[in-house]
């Protein structure tokens, strides 16, 4: 699939939504593996817009790109805003307090994370990079050869 | 599909009626609602969300505000599809709310 860039702000997110939905159905996940992935895309999108970008004073772009093979769907989210690696956050703590007790954030990553497979990041050339992968399942194919050998007395 | 929110006040009982998708860039829409309902009095916080057919973390973060804004309501989450209540339960919130399938005046 073609990668698709858009402007780093909230707006944004539907056309990304889009673009995981489209990559999902060409990959062949089922609706809920479709959820997961959207949910897990739209909250490190978010955070590079809200976190990376807005409230650091940047504009930039976000570009997603969707990479499928046949044991595999990745998505891999780029940006330039300030360098933030997601897969050092930690769990949320004590997922069951009360909410009036909840800090406020933290959840996204926690998502993200719950939904895919496999998490990378990497720092590249001044961008961002998140590494979303989904993995596929594996039709196998068994090839039975079967060898008669009569031994004739 | 866009995000909206219709409030019905009634005695002691605020429903909101969630449709669509709520994420970061909706979840302002749905926080705004949460800020015009009257604190004092109010006993019950009904959220009906049979059309709402996504919810990202910046929909709980409103949840998190709710429930601190009106700790003395009790906050339902009616008719949740199934994707949303798996968010709901998987970052523990469904223990600090009332989870109908149907919400009974």
């Amino acid at each position: 699939m073609e990668p698709l860039t858009v402007d780093g702000n909230l707006e944004s997110l539907s056309a990304i939504a889009k673009y995981v939905i489209a990559a999902a159905n060409a990959a062949g996940l089922d609706k809920k593996a479709t959820y997961r992935l959207r949910l897990a895309i739209d909250e490190i999108a978010t955070n590079i817009i809200v976190h990376g970008y807005t409230e650091s004073d940047l504009s930039g772009s976000v570009k997603i790109e969707a990479q499928i093979s046949s044991d595999r769907l990745r998505l891999i989210l780029q940006d330039s805003a300030i360098p933030f690696d997601p897969t050092g956050k930690a769990d949320p703590e004590c997922l069951e307090l009360p909410l009036e007790e909840r800090a406020i954030g933290g959840l996204g990553v926690f998502l993200a994370k719950d939904g895919i497979d496999h998490f990378e990041y990497e720092f590249v050339a001044g961008c961002n990079r998140n590494i979303l992968t989904v993995n596929l399942t594996v039709n196998l194919t068994v090839n039975l050869t079967v060898n008669l050998t009569e031994n004739l007395s | 599909m866009a995000f909206k929110v219709t409030s019905e006040i009634l005695d002691d009982v605020a429903k909101l009626s969630l449709v669509g998708e709520l994420d970061g860039s909706s979840a302002q829409i749905f926080k705004e609602a949460i800020e015009e309902l009257p604190t004092a009095g109010l006993k019950r916080l009904v959220l009906l969300m049979k059309d709402l057919e996504y919810m990202a973390s910046a929909g709980l973060r409103v949840l998190i505000f709710a429930k601190q804004k009106m700790t003395h309501v009790d906050l339902y989450i009616v008719g949740a599809q199934e994707m949303v209540l798996d968010t709901i339960e998987k970052t523990g919130f469904h223990h600090s709310v009332i989870l109908q399938d149907e919400y009974v005046d």
